[in-house]
């Protein structure tokens, strides 16, 4: 009995674990590019698009892991859209009316979530076969995850293009702003990097 | 009888989801749709107000002014009065929309009363590099060349864009306004939009006897 409750808890505890780092969204399964290229230009954006992310993912594996016993085969993704779909367009009103802001700034990112792998992956992969906490965990560690990385993205980014993180200055005077890394160019050049380099970090691990 | 039978066992859950989900989101969107739109009006109001120090409350003079756009196709905008604090005419402002560099940009136009200078403009929507194009939404009061402020008591007829890196043809107010170096595009694209919106917003407002002969209505 207390080996099964032992492990149980290891295995929310590595479902959780695997979405920040071994099963990362985006460094290691390289799914949700869009946005992590389009919206990491600052880290506030980057933020609000890591929660928009998370409340979608939490909801739809929710649905989708309450439902799995009933899922026809041949209509599960179109199941999986539909319930991705709705949650994003209820994310969007709540940005609009409540980051109006925020709202503009990641203007047809938002809706786009629906189209995210991240998200259909999860639903495929994790919620549809697994109980319903399970799936929590999952959409929990994946969306942290994913939040993580566009952050870490969008500050060297908004540092190096600004010399400032949320709006605090972090360079000194003398730092010459490098506008071409809030650019697309920005984007790709720090993902390689942070890919490299977590490459590195894993088969460091491995050796 | 068997087929419908078939065709309920198959797609009841795709069904029932549909109906659930489009009744949470019509039920967001009524409880929501307020505050956004409330949101859209504050912003527009606070632009304008920025634009025009004098005003007080603004309201629709003109409503769904067609504005010729590319293609042959047809734009409408609304035109708003601004109402000063002793009820007067403080000027006039319009929502004006074009082709920028990247995706349209979309503008807020602000003349005087008597629709024969600018107030100025300010950047509603737009997606211009950033750091170049970007840079026609600058409103920087320590910069002596942000491109906007050349639009800032500029004569209201049509304005010509020229390039040049001289700070006294910059700060010189005259319908010549100097591109930002590096956006041409962008710059060249804020042009056009009054160049294309000026003259029949003046057409409109005079026709409705809003402005003309020298009286304010």
């Amino acid at each position: 009995m207390a080996n099964s409750s032992e492990s149980r808890t290891e295995l929310y505890g590595q479902t959780f674990i695997a979405g920040l780092w071994r099963e990362n969204p985006v460094f290691r399964l390289l799914l949700g590019m869009c946005p992590t290229l389009a919206v990491t230009a600052a880290v506030k954006p980057a933020l609000t698009m890591g929660c928009c992310v998370i409340f979608v993912l939490l909801c739809s594996n929710i649905i989708v892991s309450l439902m799995r016993n009933l899922l026809k085969p041949h209509l599960r993704i179109l199941m999986f859209a539909l319930t991705i779909s709705t949650f994003v367009t209820i994310a969007d009103l709540f940005l609009k009316a409540f980051q109006p802001r925020m709202s503009e700034v990641l203007g047809p990112y938002v809706p786009l979530i629906i189209v995210n792998c991240i998200i259909i992956c999860r639903a495929e992969a994790c919620a549809s076969k697994n109980t319903l906490f399970v799936s929590i965990i999952d959409a929990i560690g994946m969306g942290l995850g994913f939040t993580l990385t566009l952050c870490v993205l969008a500050g060297i980014r908004e540092l190096l293009s600004t010399g400032k993180i949320f709006e605090l200055q972090i360079m000194p005077d003398a730092f010459v702003p490098w506008a071409a890394m809030s650019m697309p160019v920005g984007a790709f050049i720090t993902l390689g990097l942070l890919l490299a380099l977590v490459n590195a970090l894993t088969k460091r691990q491995k050796t | 009888m068997s087929k419908i039978k078939y065709f309920i066992q198959q797609s009841w859950l795709l069904i029932v989801a549909s109906f659930c989900f489009g009744l949470l989101i019509a039920v967001t969107n009524a409880a929501l749709s307020p505050r956004i739109q409330q949101n859209e009006k504050d912003k527009l109001n606070n632009l304008m107000r920025s634009l025009i120090s004098d005003a007080n409350d603004f309201q629709i003079a003109i409503e769904q002014v067609e504005i010729p756009a590319e293609k042959g196709r047809v734009q409408t905008t609304d035109v708003y009065k601004a109402l000063g604090d002793d009820g007067r005419c403080a000027g006039f402002a319009f929502i004006a929309v074009g082709s920028g560099f990247a995706d349209k940009i979309k503008l807020v136009i602000a003349v005087d009363g008597k629709c024969e200078k600018f107030f100025g403009f300010k950047v509603l929507s737009s997606n211009e590099t950033p750091g170049f194009g970007s840079k026609i939404a600058d409103d920087d009061p320590e910069s002596d060349e942000d491109f906007a402020d050349q639009f800032k008591a500029a004569p209201a007829q049509a304005l010509e864009l020229i390039k040049t890196s001289k700070i006294e043809i910059i700060k010189k107010i005259d319908s010549q306004i100097v591109a930002i170096s590096g956006a041409t595009v962008s710059s060249d694209a804020v042009v056009k939009i009054f160049n294309t919106y000026t003259d029949k917003i003046r057409e409109q407002l005079r026709q409705k006897g809003l402005i003309g002969s020298g009286k304010q209505q």
